[in-house]
């Protein structure tokens, strides 16, 4: 391969169990997100504007979703003559006959796909985080370092820490140690003891060092083939090891670990405040999807025949295709196709597309995964303990509405 | 002594081998191909092997191709990769092996690698 070559590899295997009921029928990266994309979007939207355009997306439970919404909405982004890709690759049970066992065996599983490449770098990435990166900014920073591998790392606030796992640095950056999710005494930045340094679990490593990583770990019956595990703390000392300090496109350093069901709520809803940590609107890092041919997004009736049916939409986002037929819809994610009736009232809720809700329903803090149609005069998000008995609730109550649930 | 697994589809290399290494008071056990291999390294835990030799082009199923399966079943055996060429080496399969000795008539190089494999 040329100079300066590199290869994308992102793992996209998750299952997702904390999103559950959402990954009922597909992956975390599949997962519908701020109305009109999936997880996976942000990540390979990154890519592309980055001018990374060869793709491996490395998936197994439940991929169909997956893989379809990469065919329909992403092969158009890739020149096949231009040397540019993008493959879903199922776990293919070449090398040995188990499902992926951790994120490096992921990547141990596709070895000799990268032979074949032989890239001068991989850029390893996850498909179910949300922020809106430039990797040409990592991948200068790795080559200015000389270093064998660099870990992408975010700031973030010090009461956080234990939620995370933490990278201990110099003050070059360079790696010195980790810390899981320290529950106390964690190891703040080296000049800001306000703040910790988190690992965002993306890594661009020289192609040869990884080959010989990723075989030394498959030999170690000691190891989960973990990157973040055991492939990055072995190599502690005996190789260059660095933290890239991620800022992000907007400067804010926005990066969120979609890992559960009120990480998922919170994220959606930053987008539908005044100013989003994630802009969706800044036209030099567009985020891209799968586009259909929605017809316009409308509101009708101003009054009505009794003055009170009023469709109306504030602080809220809306798809192509949706209708809010003299219903209020407040703090909202409409997506596309989604049709809200006369006197209903929702707020701080995510419909998922093609979700119809009847007349004189009251929603609130409610998730509706696709399809689902709402009869009138139904009630959620208003008393726990009915809606407990009804559907599934994050630990923080938010509630979630499976796609095949069906109202009497 | 230790017992050598030779894994060598040339069945004149492989009784030469098996007498030179046999004199050294090794025990030897031989397999045509990789799967011949697996299927003693899976076989009966008594006599599995302490050592391998590898030969790559092999019918059936080539040398590195098993060393594929061997990682993937942690199978710490020390594999020396025995072939007539030398541009294996950059697989990344050889990479898991702990020596590459390419072919030759005078097998010394081979001897001082067992030698040194079984007594680290």
């Amino acid at each position: 391969m040329s100079h300066n070559s590199i290869d994308v590899v992102i793992l996209a295997g998750g299952r997702g169990e904390r999103l559950y009921p959402l990954t009922k029928d597909r992956s975390k990266p599949a997962v519908p997100f701020g109305g009109m994309y999936r997880i996976i979007d942000f990540t390979l939207s990154n890519c592309v504007n980055s001018g990374l355009r060869r793709i491996y997306v490395l998936c197994q439970y439940k991929s169909h979703s997956l893989t379809r919404h990469i065919q329909r909405g992403w092969l158009p982004f890739f020149s096949s003559p231009m040397g540019e890709f993008i493959y879903t690759i199922p776990a293919q049970m070449r090398i040995g006959e188990t499902w992926y066992e951790g994120t490096a065996d992921a990547v141990f599983q596709n070895i000799y796909t990268l032979q074949q490449d032989m890239p001068e770098s991989t850029l390893i990435l996850s498909g179910d985080h949300i922020y809106q990166m430039n990797y040409r900014d990592m991948l200068a920073f790795h080559r200015h370092h000389q270093a064998d591998v660099t870990i992408g790392s975010v700031a973030m606030p010090v009461e956080t820490a234990s939620q995370f796992g933490i990278i201990q640095v110099n003050a070059d950056y360079e790696i010195e140690g980790f810390q899981e999710k320290p529950k106390r005494n964690p190891i703040t930045l080296p000049h800001d003891p306000s703040h910790v340094l988190v690992s965002m679990g993306i890594y661009v490593f020289d192609t040869r060092v990884l080959m010989r990583r990723l075989i030394e770990d498959a030999k170690l019956k000691s190891s989960s083939h973990d990157f973040g595990k055991d492939i990055i703390p072995r190599m502690l000392k005996k190789y260059k090891v660095m933290a890239y300090p991620f800022s992000g496109i907007t400067g804010n350093g926005y990066w969120r670990d979609i890992g559960t069901l009120d990480a998922y709520y919170a994220a959606n809803m930053d987008l539908v405040s005044v100013t989003p940590q994630c802009n969706l609107y800044d036209p030099s890092w567009p985020i891209h999807t799968v586009y259909s041919p929605y017809p316009p997004a409308k509101m009708v009736f101003s009054g009505g025949e009794n003055g009170k049916r009023i469709g109306t939409m504030l602080d809220s986002i809306i798809c192509g295709g949706a209708i809010i037929s003299g219903g209020r819809v407040e703090r909202s994610i409409v997506s596309p196709n989604v049709r809200v009736n006369s006197y209903t009232e929702i707020s701080e809720s995510i419909l998922m597309e093609g979700v119809e809700v009847g007349r004189n329903c009251r929603i609130k803090r409610t998730i509706i995964d696709k399809n689902v149609i709402i009869p009138s005069e139904t009630i959620i998000g208003f008393n726990a303990e009915d809606d407990r008995r009804r559907f599934a609730l994050s630990p923080d109550g938010i509630v979630v509405i499976s796609k095949d649930t069906m109202f009497e | 002594m230790a017992r050598i697994l030779i894994v060598e589809d040339d069945i004149h290399l492989q009784l030469l081998l098996k007498d030179e290494l046999h004199e050294d008071g090794h025990e030897i056990i031989t397999a045509a191909n990789g799967r011949e291999a697996l299927d003693v390294l899976n076989g009966n835990r008594s006599e599995r092997p302490d050592l391998i030799i590898m030969d790559v082009r092999m019918p059936k199923m080539d040398g590195l191709e098993t060393m594929g399966y061997l990682l993937k079943s942690r199978q710490n055996t020390p594999v020396i990769i025995y072939s007539a060429y030398a541009s294996y080496r950059h697989d990344v399969m050889a990479m898991a092996a702990d020596a590459y000795v390419v072919k030759s008539h005078d097998i010394t190089e081979l001897k001082t690698k067992i030698h040194e494999l079984l007594h680290v």
